[in-house]
């Protein structure tokens, strides 16, 4: 007969019950307020400051707002967040190198 | 929306999911981008829009999954799984090892009955939280932690300092999710003060950096578990270190206030000498600092140029590096007058580094992150190491001989001291 051991695992438990995240729901891009979060990460302004151009020009965004961040390392300040969240129907974060 | 190169794709969808949020859209994009030319970041830019256009034409009904928030997990942690293993001590390091809840090394099997014994003295619910640990933000209950502490080798006399540390580095200005989560090589280091050092018999002397220590190596192993397994930093995963350190093992020592000629870190920090405390501080690596003068004037001097390297998070960020002198190099100091105040003050002022030393692109990212902090940056302005001498962090440890140790650490992080209860 084989032995056998039991263990508790070293991981968060977690309770079986929960909610669930936001569903992506964005209808159009036309007429929209984007915003942008930018990481500081090399090139990334750079990147904000094309897509931006191209949602304005191309499809219609009514407005861009753009964040930058001191470093990549830090979080955003809560004013930040909350000024992109009352004022913009998505936001554009970067994550990487 | 998050825009995420591509080696970092896997990150973003593990943060997002332990935000609550599995289903935030991803723009992929190569990697590396950093180093891309403006006309290639153009193109990325509309491949970009292209992938967002394409999202909302779709209409993208994306039904909200049935994942817990990471505020649900929180608030209503239960008690961690039983798992039944077919086989003895073998078979657990097996089921470890593929399930990626080791550090690469052999654990202890945390049966309930250690696990229990690990708990006793310890009077609090088993499932209480004690912290949410980025960047999974995993509920670390008190049995979660000395489930840990057991597969670590841990005394149960351990759990209330693993505790503390655990509570230390969720605290917001230790900045444990950049901390986690990035490619820079820092280590948690925990630096134990007070009787608790003695009575844990928590190695202030003579290799205490090194191995054989009991208390050494499993309270520094535990904790670096606990990052992993609660907090979700697995490496290659939502840990994205280029190359890790060997601190990233365990990086534990006390403070050998013996020998000290000043008062102890945490009176510094504001507690009693008779409290116990642990600091944790987000560390990079060591570097061996071995001069024989006795003359304090030319040992500062030696210890700022050390510290004065051009690809470091301290001077691009204004950080908070550290150093760990060897008792005979801090009576040196101390002997000529010198207070630990006025330590940091001339390793301040002496390791200021001409900005012209860094590379262009880190330069940069200095006059991103200091500009409030400095002004206007130029190539002959002297960037200071940290942005107080306050904030150079001290401590005396080590045995005899004639080495201290220069500390590089993250940069944006703040070590954090929090009493033993």
């Amino acid at each position: 007969m084989t032995a056998s051991t039991a263990i508790l695992a070293p991981t968060a438990p977690v309770h079986p019950e929960g909610t669930g995240g936001a569903a992506f729901s964005l209808d159009r891009l036309e007429g929209k307020v984007v915003g942008f979060l930018d990481n500081a990460k090399p090139n990334f302004s750079h990147l904000v400051d094309a897509i931006a151009e191209l949602l304005s020009t191309r499809h219609g965004v009514a407005r861009v707002i753009k964040h930058r961040k001191r470093a990549a390392s830090i979080p955003a300040e809560t004013s930040v967040l909350d000024a992109l969240s009352a004022d913009c129907d998505l936001v554009i974060t970067g994550s990487g190198d | 929306m998050t825009v995420c190169s591509s080696a970092f794709e896997s990150l973003g969808r593990a943060q997002a999911k332990a935000l609550g949020q599995p289903n935030l859209p991803i723009l992929r994009i190569a990697h590396p981008f950093g180093n891309r030319s403006r006309t290639e970041v153009e193109t990325m830019a509309r491949e970009c829009v292209d992938q967002l256009a394409t999202l909302v034409a779709k209409g993208n009904p994306q039904e909200a999954s049935g994942q817990a928030s990471a505020q649900a997990a929180h608030a209503a942690a239960s008690r961690c799984e039983r798992i039944e293993i077919a086989g003895d001590v073998d078979a657990v390091n097996r089921l470890f090892r593929r399930r990626r809840w080791s550090d690469g090394l052999p654990v202890v099997a945390p049966t309930p009955e250690r696990v229990e014994r690990m708990l006793q003295g310890v009077l609090r619910a088993p499932q209480s939280v004690i912290a949410s640990v980025a960047p999974a933000f995993g509920a670390a209950t008190l049995e979660a932690i000395a489930v840990n502490a057991v597969a670590s080798g841990c005394e149960p006399e351990y759990l209330p300092l693993l505790i503390a540390a655990v509570q230390a580095v969720a605290e917001p200005q230790f900045n444990l999710q950049a901390i986690q989560a990035t490619t820079n090589s820092v280590a948690v280091w925990v630096i134990v003060n007070g009787p608790a050092a003695q009575q844990l018999e928590v190695n202030a002397g003579m290799n205490c950096l090194g191995q054989g220590t009991w208390a050494n190596a499993t309270i520094g192993r535990a904790l670096r578990l606990i990052l992993q397994n609660i907090g979700g930093a697995v490496a290659g995963e939502m840990d994205r270190a280029t190359h890790g350190q060997p601190g990233k093992y365990s990086f534990c020592c006390a403070e050998n206030e013996i020998d000290s000629p000043w008062e102890s870190l945490h009176v510094e920090r504001g507690f009693a000498r008779s409290q116990s405390t642990v600091t944790v501080v987000g560390a990079e690596g060591t570097m061996n600092m071995n001069t024989h003068t006795k003359d304090a004037d030319q040992l500062l001097r030696v210890f700022a140029e050390t510290m004065q390297h051009p690809p470091s998070n301290e001077y691009t960020h204004g950080g908070e590096p550290w150093l760990i002198l060897c008792p005979e190099h801090a009576n040196v100091l101390q002997h000529a007058g010198l207070s630990k105040a006025d330590v940091k003050q001339e390793l301040w002022e002496r390791s200021r580094m001409p900005a012209r030393r860094m590379a262009d692109r880190d330069l940069l990212r200095v006059l991103e992150s200091r500009k409030d902090e400095l002004g206007p940056i130029g190539p002959d302005t002297l960037l200071p190491i940290a942005q107080r001498p306050e904030g150079i962090g001290l401590i005396v440890a080590g045995g005899p001989g004639t080495h201290s140790v220069y500390v590089p650490c993250f940069g944006n992080s703040l070590a954090v001291t929090q009493e033993i209860t």
